[in-house]
């Protein structure tokens, strides 16, 4: 008798989500069926992409071999991400880091004139990472989503205690959300259902928490994977939106990458790998060779 | 169903003020509002209660008795407590709770049998919490069996499954889904036992104007597969119309959502669609959040 292998053919659709605009535009998003299940009945129409961080400011607790790709334009944002095209990235992620008034407390509107000079230089879309400070960020974000108006830039974090404002502020200049939560998927599904009052779903991106390998990953992985199932196998709207996994920053702070290069490309590449596997739509990393590594293993170079 | 009302716990800051200051008025209107609200025992958890054990046994058990004639759950780790508090009691009391733990078949169970009182014996065993409706079945016949050695009858023994809050990430609901399995299956393996639950765990960590729905759907779905009784808040009133069969149409919208049929929410009461949304959440149906109202 022949075997016939069982086809899935699941109902829920992952939101397709466009950041940035015209010839700089990039779908993340859009499949029916479970991370590499190709077999089953489906399809995913776009595979994952990358993009590398850029930071308003120069690091000050990076590893050499972290800073050495980058050494000559470590100084300046706008030159940095226009490198970063160089290493054939899908998108470029500049980080605000200096807004942190823990950091350097730097104004809202200085962070916002550069995130507008650096999405114009680059010919691919930009993803605006605020400091992570709750209020601060309602400032900053806010700034960068009126100075940048009709980018759609892709702009987070958005946080439980600032979806509101940063929420409106991101939807009146036709940008594209982050929604971050702390590792939690009822969590995450709370601020989702909140959010989407307010602003339309299918432009909200999900940021997790992407945590590194060895220090907490498989909290990553499994949340990320079951997002994918109750969104994918139960149709729940309030999951079905892509995935960032931000990553290179939390890898790159751990001991082993810091140590040596090699075991910093692999604690970075094997994080990626995995969060990949595990449904991520697109992956934010800090080395470039990182993703020349990933980029290799996926077309089995 | 049998209702243990739940209100004098230590948790609660105002009951361990009152316990550790004998301030007896606190603990007789809890006890008496409990009473008149229609609760069928009055659970006395006392935590582990360390310190002047007998004296502030006796006189708690002896306090909640001036004012009410209703049986007593003793409610304890500390057999030491627990004898106390069951020597004091003129009405036969309920022991909460023994388990499948060495030591509190050692300790606790013996206690049943010698004040000669019903007990809850919980699924919990050395290994911690079985992760399963078969597990929990398996660990909960051992632990019968034994009681039975003790010469304690099925009768006498209200089995817990163990609720734990829906809010817990994947689990939480994970383990609501499997207590309905388990309820369900109770009667079939060990004829003649009753079963309980501590209802409000279900809630916990949820907000507090959203507990009461939990806990009244639960209950309704549990009630429905066969739980005998709870322990719960009576001073809850739609709880207690729900439990006394007052709520049908409420009631009977539970169980099409048990039964996963298809609901027109646009035809129903704002009430009614809380509830519907509610009993899928608790089925497993709909990924658990804070906001599981507003979507």
């Amino acid at each position: 008798m022949d075997y016939k292998a069982p086809v899935e053919a699941y109902t829920g659709v992952v939101r397709e989500v466009a950041i940035g605009k015209g010839n700089k535009s990039l779908k993340i998003g859009g499949e029916n069926i479970l991370p590499l299940h190709f077999f089953d009945q489906g399809s995913n129409p776009n595979p994952v992409k990358f993009a590398l961080e850029v930071l308003d400011m120069k690091p000050e607790d990076w590893p050499e071999h972290a800073v050495e790709p980058f050494k000559d334009v470590i100084a300046n944002s706008v030159s940095w991400a226009k490198k970063c095209q160089g290493a054939g990235v899908d998108a470029v992620s500049l980080f605000l880091m200096s807004t942190d008034p823990a950091v350097k407390d730097a104004p809202a509107d200085k962070a916002a004139t550069l995130a507008k000079e650096v999405a114009e230089a680059i010919a691919v879309p930009l993803i605006v990472y605020g400091s992570g400070d709750e209020k601060k960020d309602v400032e900053v974000l806010s700034k960068v989503a009126e100075v940048c108006d009709g980018m759609n830039l892709l702009i987070g974090p958005v946080l439980k205690e600032n979806y509101e404002a940063v929420g409106k502020a991101i939807l009146n200049h036709g940008h594209t959300a982050i929604a971050q939560s702390p590792l939690d998927i009822n969590l995450l599904k709370e601020l989702n259902v909140k959010l989407s009052k307010i602003f339309p779903p299918d432009r909200i991106v999900i940021d997790p928490l992407s945590s590194a390998l060895g220090y907490g990953m498989e909290y990553s992985f499994s949340l990320i994977e079951r997002v994918k199932q109750i969104g994918i196998m139960t149709k729940d709207s309030m999951t079905m939106m892509p995935i960032i996994a931000n990553l290179g920053g939390e890898c790159w702070k751990t001991k082993q990458a810091k140590e040596n290069k090699k075991q910093g490309l692999l604690w970075e590449g094997v994080t990626a790998l995995s969060l990949l596997l595990a449904g991520a739509n697109i992956i934010v990393l800090r080395h470039p060779e990182t993703l020349k590594l990933i980029k290799e293993t996926i077309e089995a170079r | 169903m049998v209702i243990i009302g739940e209100n004098i716990h230590v948790i609660a800051k105002a009951v361990s003020v009152a316990i550790r200051e004998r301030d007896a008025k606190v603990i007789r209107d809890l006890a008496k509002a409990q009473t008149e609200a229609g609760a069928n025992y009055i659970d006395l958890n006392v935590g582990p209660m360390k310190k002047d054990t007998e004296e502030t046994m006796q006189w708690l058990v002896n306090t909640v008795q001036e004012v009410t004639d209703l049986p007593l759950s003793i409610d304890t780790m500390n057999p030491v407590a627990m004898e106390a508090g069951l020597k004091h009691c003129k009405k036969r009391p309920l022991l909460n709770s023994a388990s499948g733990k060495t030591d509190s078949k050692q300790n606790m169970l013996p206690l049943a049998k010698k004040y000669n009182c019903a007990v809850v014996v919980s699924v919990m065993t050395d290994k911690g919490m079985p992760p399963d409706a078969d597990s929990k079945i398996e660990s909960i016949m051992d632990t019968v069996a034994y009681a039975n050695e003790l010469g304690i009858p099925n009768e006498d023994i209200w089995v817990d499954p163990i609720i734990l809050p829906v809010s817990t990430a994947g689990e939480g609901q994970r383990f609501a889904v499997t207590n309905l399995e388990f309820i369900k299956i109770l009667e079939d393996v060990l004829p003649g036992v009753k079963s309980t639950v501590g209802l409000s765990n279900v809630s916990n960590g949820v907000p507090e104007q959203l507990r009461p729905l939990l806990n009244r759907t639960y209950l309704m779905m549990l009630g429905r597969d066969g739980l005998y009784s709870a322990i719960a808040d009576p001073l809850d009133k739609e709880l207690m119309s729900l439990a006394k069969g007052e709520m049908p149409k409420i009631t009977e919208l539970i169980h099409k959502a048990m039964d996963k049929e298809d609901i027109d929410l646009s035809a129903l009461a704002q009430k009614e669609i809380e509830y519907v949304k509610t009993a899928r959440v608790l089925m497993g149906e709909t990924l658990y959040s804070d906001a599981w109202l507003e979507s």
